[in-house]
C-alpha cells in the first residue's frame, strides 16, 4: 500500500498538495469566526450536487418548464427535497455571503495587501446574485415571471444600452422560450462556470496572504488540519441542517404557471432583494427617477464597498472605523427596510387576498395536473384557462360582483367597497347558490332569500313611485305570489309536512344536479359524485312539487299550478309559450343558468320585473359563460385548496345599509352608487 | 489567455562586442516569434468568440415582429375584441378585456390565445378608449381600484385617473393608450358597434413610449 502511495506521490506530487492544503498556519488558534467563507463553499457544493440533479428533469420551454418542475416537485423520488435543499441553500447562501462580506470588513481583511482578493470576493458576490435572479425565473411560476419582469425592466434603465440589455436579458422582444433557454444557459453553465473560476482565484489569493488573525494570542498556534477543518465542518453541518429543515418542513413553492394574460398583483422579489424593492416604493426615491434608485444608487453602495481597501490606505485606521460604520449602517438600513416591507405586506388587506389568489391558483395547478387528465399537451397554462375553479372566482368577481356577493365576497375573496365602505349587496348571495339550503330558503322563506334586492337603488325609486301612487312593475320580495305561499310557515314547517319539505328540496336539488362527471368512460364507472341527491328522496319530492302532495293547509297546491314546467327538461320556451312564472324547469342546472344569465328579462323568467342586465356574448363569451356556469354548478374536479373565507360576517346588516342608503338618498343627484348604475346600465339591448 | 507570451529571454548578460550578430538576428528572430505567436493565439481564440458572441447577439440582430391579426385594409394589425360599444358601461367605468391574438413564440404560433389585457372606458361622448393594463413603471398589472375610482398598481404604488394620468411620481408617464377603432362588420365607422384594438406592449421605465 504504501509502495502504491509512493509511487502515486512521485507521479501526480500529491502529498505536496495535500500537506499545502491542510497545513496552513492558524495564528491564535482555530475560531469559529473562520468558518464563513467554508460555509460558503459547501453551500455552493450543495448547489451544484442538487443543481445537477434538478437539471437532468427540468425542460426550459414556456410549455414545459413549469410542468417539469411540477413533477419534480410533486412526483419524482425525493424531488420535493432536492429542489427544497436547493431552494433554500440558495437563501442560504446569500445570508453567508453577507456575514462573510461584514466579518471580512470588520476584522479589516480587505485591508492590503488583500485588495485584489476583496475585489475577487465582490465579483463572486455578484455571480451568486445573478445566479439567485436567474433561478428565480426557472420554474415559470407566476410569482418568478412577474418579479422577473420587474427586474428585466430595470435592466432597460442602463445607461447608453439598456433597450439593448434587456432584449439580450430576455432573448428577444418579450417574455417566452428563448427568455427560459438564455436564463437556464445563465443559471447552469455561464455563472457556475465563472463562479469556480472566480471561487479559485479568490481561494488561491486568500492563501497567498493567508488568514487575517483576529487576535494572536486567542489560543496557540494550530494548522487548518484538523482544528480548524472541525469547526468548518460542524458549521457546515449546521447550514445543511438548516436548509434540509426548511426543505422538509417548508419546502419550495410553486404558484400558478406563468401566464401574461393573467394579472399578478402579489408579484414580490425573493426576500433578500426586500430592502430594494421597498426602498424603490418610497415617492421620494421615484421623483428623483426611477434609475438612480434602482442603478445608481446600489451602484454606489458598491463602489463605496469596492473602495473600502482604498478608504483604509489613505485615512489609515479611521479609514477603517469609517468602512466599518458604513457596512453596520447598511445592514440597519437593510433589516429596517426589510422589516418595513413585510409588515406593511402583512397589513395590506388587497396584497394578503392576492397572495391568498396565488395559493389558490397554484394549489389548484397542482391539483389538476396530477388529477385525472394530467397537463394536456398546450401546458398548464391552458388547463388553468379551462379550469371552472380558477375561472369562475374572476369572471364573477368581474360581472355579477357589483350587485351579487359570493359567500359575502366578490368571487376573489375580497369584499366590495363604496365611497370606502363595504357596499350591501343588491341580489342574492350565490355561495350556495343551487345547494339544498338554497333551494329550501326559496320554499320556506322566499322573501328573505331575495331581501339583497331591498338594498337595490330601482328598488327604492320603485317603491317611492308605488307609495306615491303610481302603477309600477318591479319586484318586491315581500309581496310576491310566492312570498305569499311561502308565508305559510306553519303548515309548511309544520311535522306533517316535514318530510314533504325535505322530499321536495331534494327533488329540486337534484334537478339543479351539481357535480362533477368525468369524461372518461373508465373514469365515469368508478366516480362517486359526492353531490349527487339522493334519487329515493328526490322521486317523492317531484310528487310533491309536481302534484301536490302536501298535508294540511296546503293540500292540493302544488308547484305546478304556476311553474307549470317544473319537472320537465328545461326548454328555452319562447315568449308567449312561458306561463307568466319564472320557469323552474331544471331550475339551477347548467342549462337553466346559461340561458337566464344570457336572458333574464324573458318571460320564461322573470320577464317584465327582472332588474338584472342581459349578458349577450360581446360582454361574456360562450367560453366565459360556460366556465361560470360550471363553477356555479360544481361541474369541476372536485378541489381541496382551501377556498376562500366567507366574508358573509364582514358585511353590513339591513340597518346600516338602511342608514348608508339615507345618505345616499340625501346627496344622490345621480345614482345612489357606482355599482348600481353599473348593474343597471351595463346593458340595454337594443 | 490568448494574450501574447513574450517568451522569456533572459540569456545571461553578453557582451555587446561578442556574437553581437547572432544576438542581433536572434533577438530579431524571437521578436518575429512572439509577435506571431501573439497574433495566432488571438485569431484562434477570437474566431469562435467573435461567433458565439453574434450567437448570443442574436436578438438583437435578428428584430422579429411579433405575430398580429391578420387582417385587411383599414383594420390590418387590428384585433377585433370581444366586447363592443354596447357592452360598457356608460359611467366609464374601465373594463378589463382580454386581448387574444396569434403569438409567436420563437419555433412555435400559438393562435387565439390571450396575449394581454386592456382597460376600456366609454367617454361621455361615446367614444370608447383602451389603456395597456401593464403599468409603464416596471411591467406589473394596473387595477381599477373602486373604493378610489382610479386606476392603481399594487406592486410600486403607481396611480393613474381614470384617462391614464399618473397621479403620482412612481409611474415614468401616463398609461399606454391604445389605438381603438370602432366597426361595423370590419368596417371603420364611427357608429359602429365593434371594437378593434391594436394591440402592442411598451417599454417600461421610460419616459417615452417605446413600443417593444
Amino acid at each position: 500500500m504504501n509502495a502504491l502511495m509512493a509511487w502515486l506521490d512521485n507521479r501526480t506530487g500529491y502529498k505536496s498538495l495535500m500537506h499545502e492544503a491542510l497545513y496552513e498556519r492558524v495564528p491564535g488558534g482555530a475560531r469559529w469566526r473562520y468558518v464563513w467563507g467554508s460555509t460558503l463553499v459547501f453551500t455552493f457544493v450543495l448547489q451544484v450536487i442538487t443543481g445537477f440533479m434538478l437539471w437532468s428533469a427540468y425542460s426550459p420551454s414556456t410549455r414545459t418548464a413549469w410542468e417539469s418542475v411540477y413533477y419534480i416537485q410533486n412526483e419524482m423520488t425525493l424531488g420535493y427535497l432536492i429542489r427544497g435543499v436547493h431552494h433554500f441553500a440558495a437563501q442560504a447562501m446569500v445570508v453567508l455571503m453577507a456575514i462573510h462580506l461584514v466579518q471580512v470588513i470588520i476584522d479589516g481583511a480587505y485591508k492590503a495587501p488583500r485588495e485584489i482578493n476583496f475585489w475577487l470576493g465582490m465579483v463572486l458576490m455578484m455571480i451568486v446574485l445573478g445566479l439567485s435572479l436567474t433561478g428565480y425565473l426557472l420554474p415559470w411560476d407566476q410569482k418568478g415571471y412577474y418579479a422577473t419582469q420587474v427586474t428585466t425592466n430595470i435592466m432597460s434603465l442602463t445607461p447608453v444600452a439598456g433597450a439593448e440589455v434587456q432584449t439580450l436579458a430576455q432573448g428577444g422582444n418579450q417574455y417566452g422560450h428563448m427568455t427560459l433557454t438564455r436564463f437556464f444557459a445563465m443559471h447552469a453553465g455561464i455563472l457556475p462556470a465563472l463562479l469556480v473560476a472566480f471561487l479559485a482565484l479568490h481561494i488561491y489569493c486568500f492563501r497567498r496572504h493567508g488568514l487575517t488573525v483576529h487576535d494572536e494570542n486567542h489560543a496557540p498556534e494550530t494548522s487548518f488540519w484538523p482544528d480548524q477543518v472541525l469547526k468548518d465542518a460542524i458549521a457546515c453541518l449546521a447550514v445543511l441542517a438548516v436548509v434540509l429543515l426548511f426543505a422538509i418542513f417548508k419546502g419550495a413553492e410553486l404558484s400558478a404557471p406563468a401566464d401574461a394574460a393573467v394579472k399578478f398583483d402579489a408579484a414580490r422579489p425573493e426576500w433578500y432583494f426586500l430592502f430594494l424593492f421597498r426602498f424603490l416604493r418610497f415617492h421620494a426615491v421615484e421623483s428623483i427617477g426611477l434609475v438612480w434608485g434602482a442603478i445608481v444608487l446600489p451602484g454606489v453602495i458598491m463602489g463605496v464597498i469596492a473602495l473600502m481597501p482604498l478608504t483604509h490606505k489613505f485615512l489609515g485606521e479611521f479609514g477603517h472605523t469609517l468602512n466599518k460604520a458604513f457596512i453596520w449602517l447598511l445592514g440597519a438600513a437593510i433589516v429596517v427596510l426589510t422589516a418595513m416591507a413585510f409588515i406593511e405586506d402583512r397589513n395590506d388587506i388587497d396584497h394578503q387576498a392576492a397572495l391568498a389568489e396565488a395559493h389558490r391558483d397554484g394549489g389548484r395547478a397542482v391539483e389538476l395536473a396530477s388529477g385525472p387528465d394530467r397537463i394536456p399537451v398546450d401546458g398548464a397554462v391552458g388547463m388553468l384557462r379551462r379550469d371552472p375553479f380558477t375561472q369562475g372566482p374572476r369572471l364573477f368577481a368581474k360581472h355579477c360582483s357589483s350587485c351579487h356577493r359570493y359567500n359575502g365576497h366578490d368571487g376573489r375573496g375580497m369584499l366590495v367597497t363604496e365611497k370606502k365602505k363595504v357596499a350591501p349587496p343588491t341580489a342574492s348571495d350565490l355561495g350556495n347558490f343551487g345547494s339544498r339550503e338554497w333551494m329550501r330558503s326559496i320554499v320556506v322563506d322566499y322573501a328573505a332569500h331575495l331581501s339583497p334586492l331591498k338594498n337595490a337603488g330601482w328598488f327604492k325609486d320603485a317603491k317611492a313611485k308605488e307609495e306615491a301612487g303610481e302603477d309600477v312593475t318591479y319586484l318586491n320580495p315581500d309581496e310576491s305570489e310566492m312570498a305569499d305561499w311561502s308565508g305559510y310557515p306553519e303548515s309548511l314547517l309544520s311535522d306533517e309536512n316535514s318530510e314533504n319539505l325535505d322530499a321536495l328540496v331534494e327533488f329540486l336539488y337534484s334537478e339543479a344536479n351539481p357535480g362533477y362527471i368525468p369524461a372518461d368512460v373508465k373514469e365515469r364507472e368508478e366516480w362517486v359524485n359526492a353531490l349527487a341527491a339522493n334519487e329515493q328522496l328526490a322521486a317523492k319530492g317531484r310528487a310533491v312539487a309536481t302534484e301536490g302532495a302536501w298535508a294540511g293547509d296546503l293540500e292540493g297546491t302544488s308547484c305546478a299550478d304556476c311553474h307549470t314546467t317544473i319537472g320537465e327538461d328545461f326548454v328555452a320556451v319562447s315568449d308567449d309559450d312561458a306561463d307568466g312564472y319564472p320557469t323552474m324547469a331544471k331550475y339551477g342546472s347548467a342549462k337553466w343558468l346559461t340561458d337566464f344569465i344570457r336572458n333574464p328579462g324573458a318571460p320564461r323568467h322573470y320577464g317584465a320585473k327582472n332588474e338584472m342586465p342581459a349578458y349577450p356574448p360581446q360582454q361574456l363569451t360562450d367560453e366565459d359563460l360556460n366556465l361560470l356556469v360550471r363553477w356555479l354548478t360544481h361541474d369541476y374536479l372536485p378541489s381541496d385548496v382551501p377556498d376562500y373565507p366567507s366574508r358573509l360576517g364582514d358585511l353590513p346588516s339591513a340597518g346600516d345599509a338602511a342608514a348608508d342608503s339615507n345618505e345616499a338618498d340625501e346627496d344622490a343627484t345621480e345614482g345612489q352608487d357606482l355599482e348600481e348604475n353599473a348593474g343597471e346600465e351595463a346593458t340595454e339591448q337594443e | 489567455m490568448g494574450d501574447t507570451n513574450s517568451p522569456d529571454t533572459s540569456a545571461p548578460a553578453e557582451t555587446p562586442s561578442d556574437a553581437e550578430l547572432s544576438s542581433g538576428s536572434e533577438s530579431r528572430r524571437n521578436a518575429l516569434v512572439s509577435v506571431l505567436t501573439g497574433f495566432l493565439s488571438f485569431v484562434i481564440v477570437a474566431i469562435p468568440s467573435f461567433l458565439a458572441g453574434a450567437f448570443y447577439l442574436d436578438p438583437i440582430l435578428r428584430r422579429k415582429k411579433s405575430g398580429g391579426a391578420a387582417g385587411g385594409g383599414a383594420l390590418d394589425g387590428f384585433i377585433k375584441l370581444d366586447a363592443t360599444t354596447d357592452s360598457l358601461p356608460d359611467d366609464g367605468t374601465p373594463v378589463a378585456v382580454t386581448v387574444k391574438s396569434t403569438l409567436d413564440d420563437a419555433w412555435n404560433r400559438f393562435k387565439d390565445v390571450p396575449v394581454g389585457s386592456v382597460w376600456l372606458r366609454k367617454q361621455p361622448d361615446g367614444s370608447v378608449i383602451a389603456f395597456n393594463s401593464i403599468c409603464p413603471h416596471l411591467g406589473c398589472s394596473v387595477n381599477y381600484r373602486r373604493s378610489d375610482d382610479d386606476f392603481f398598481c399594487p406592486c410600486h404604488t403607481s396611480s393613474f385617473d381614470l384617462d391614464g394620468t399618473k397621479t403620482n411620481e412612481v409611474p415614468p408617464r401616463n398609461m399606454d393608450e391604445l389605438e381603438i377603432i370602432t366597426a361595423t362588420d370590419g368596417e371603420p365607422g364611427k357608429d359602429g358597434k365593434e371594437l378593434w384594438l391594436k394591440f402592442q406592449n411598451f417599454r417600461g421605465a421610460t419616459e417615452q413610449k417605446i413600443p417593444v
